[in-house]
């Protein structure tokens, strides 16, 4: 059991303040994540770079819901949340590509965003009912809002990836080079990691929003490295070889980046803690 | 696809998400406590002991699958399987407290063991909440991991033989409508539980309540993904 600290402070101080704050709050982020990785993730013919990076915009949205829903204390764990969501995920994203040739113009998907929104819906249903006083009653404020946004998110990103791996939204692609080879459940456990691993790993009474998101966007660059290497081996892209390599190229990019980022601002806010000294009946 | 078939896919779902949250109830699950020794139950969370055990589950419901067709192997074979796994992790658990940290086995929560009336209290350490897996906590266990790989073999075999999915879709779609079972199902019991004689199982109600919903959703889910596609999956 994990004990996570009551409301983290949200505003750190003026002199700790790190280059990296885009974008501004947890509501507008959610809203610029949501449209952007939803064009994204309809638009099938798009090359894998560009839906590698809506992919990490989705998973940044994922982490803040989890989040803000963990530091009130879950009492299982931030763990359980992350895969409640990729559960989710995968469930509305077998809805969404079976919808997907309804309405199908060429590579154009709008089909597949009823699985998002369906999961959207059960998400808000299961976190009502978690947070009812009359059932699970767990008290976490706005635990109906994080719920909802992590059954959109999970489907989200497992499309994303879905579509990056096979490069088209149709079910039979799909079947065959996601799930038939296995790649389904590196995305399972991998994409739950994505959304779970930032603030597990960050969480404590020093804990900050900027910060925590460098590992998601970190942890998506490595997942853009694993995909590319997928892709590269199934080979479905319809842009060539280039596609691939270009995603592990981007992915890797990032990942050196947010990592050297994350590590810098480590150093630098460990520098500026106080150190309180022994107990005082040992010293 | 046939209304009968639909009904019978939505039926043995809702039924393997009951079954999925019982079986957490079920299970001793320790937690970070467990881990430094300090409470009753294998030291990790709800998901990962019974992930785990569903997991272990699927892969013998999946392999009797290949054989049969019959409904009850198929779901037996999946329980015993997962039953096998959880009694495993329980008794390595057990070898570890006792000879590692040199605890014995105790419940936190009744002072006499409800099945073998072996007193427990005198052998807590005081400021703790038992320790490692004691018999009334194993034969809990073993009940839980029968639950929860009977459930999940039982949403398998549903996805499988009525929504006609391939083993791999079958095999993933059982195990992410089950998750969100069994996590539901960890909020209730707040993280730790020891079994059927733990305070907080009187909890469950609720919890199948939930359940019973959110299986219901995610069934009818997989009810219209598989009558869209008609077999192709």
């Amino acid at each position: 059991m994990t004990v996570t600290p009551a409301a983290v402070e949200e505003e750190a101080p003026a002199e700790k303040k790190l280059d990296f704050s885009f974008p501004p709050g947890e509501t507008e982020l959610g809203i610029i994540a949501g449209i952007i990785s939803a064009v994204v993730v309809t638009l099938a013919a798009l090359p894998a770079v560009i839906k590698g990076a809506a992919l990490i915009f989705a998973i940044l949205w994922g982490m803040d819901s989890v989040r803000k829903t963990s530091k009130y204390g879950l009492g299982t764990g931030v763990p359980s949340i992350g895969v409640l969501a990729i559960g989710y995920g995968v469930i509305g994203t077998l809805m969404g590509l079976a919808l997907a040739e309804y309405g199908r113009a060429g590579q154009f998907y709008p089909g597949v965003l009823v699985g998002v929104l369906v999961m959207g819906g059960i998400g808000l249903i299961s976190g009502i009912m978690s947070n009812h006083e009359k059932l699970v009653a767990m008290k976490i404020p706005h635990l109906e809002r994080a719920m909802m946004e992590l059954g959109m998110t999970g489907t989200l990103i497992i499309l994303l990836e879905c579509s990056i791996v096979t490069g088209s939204l149709n079910f039979g692609a799909v079947l065959e080079d996601v799930i038939e080879t296995g790649v389904i459940a590196l995305m399972f456990i991998f994409s739950a990691f994505a959304i779970f691993h930032p603030y597990n790993a960050c969480l404590g009474p020093d804990e900050r929003r900027e910060r925590t998101r460098m590992v998601a966007v970190e942890i998506g660059g490595l997942i853009c490295i694993l995909l590319g290497f997928a892709q590269i081996v199934i080979g479905t892209s319809p842009y060539g070889i280039l596609d691939g390599v270009s995603l592990v190229v981007f992915g890797a990019v990032i990942w050196i980046v947010f990592f050297r980022m994350f590590i810098r601002a480590c150093f630098k806010e460990a520098y500026a803690t106080v150190g309180t000294g022994l107990i005082k009946t040992l010293g | 696809m046939e209304p009968t078939l639909m009904i019978l896919i939505l039926v043995l779902v809702v039924i393997g998400g009951l079954l999925a949250s019982l079986g957490a109830h079920l299970l001793p699950v320790g937690g970070a406590p467990a881990a430094m020794g300090t409470a009753t139950g294998i030291a990790t969370g709800t998901v990962q002991i019974m992930l785990g055990a569903v997991m272990t589950g699927l892969f013998t419901a999946s392999s009797v699958a290949t054989l049969t067709n019959n409904l009850a192997l198929v779901a037996l074979s999946g329980a015993i399987g997962a039953t096998i796994m959880i009694s495993v992790v329980m008794l390595m658990a057990n070898i570890l407290y006792a000879f590692g940290c040199g605890v014995v086995p105790v419940s936190g929560r009744v002072p006499v063991d409800p099945i073998t009336k072996e007193p427990q209290t005198p052998y807590k350490t005081p400021q703790t909440d038992g320790h490692g897996v004691p018999n009334v906590v194993f034969v809990s266990g073993m009940l839980g991991g029968f639950s929860g790989g009977l459930g999940g073999a039982l949403m398998y075999y549903a996805l499988l033989n009525y929504a006609h999915f391939s083993p791999n879709t079958a095999g993933i779609g059982a195990m992410s409508i089950f998750v969100p079972n069994a996590i539901i199902a960890a909020y209730n019991i707040r993280g730790t539980i020891e079994g059927f004689h733990d305070p907080k199982f009187k909890r469950l109600p609720f919890s199948l309540a939930t359940s019973f919903v959110v299986s219901l959703l995610c069934g009818i889910v997989v009810v219209i993904a598989a009558s869209v596609l008609g077999g192709v999956a």
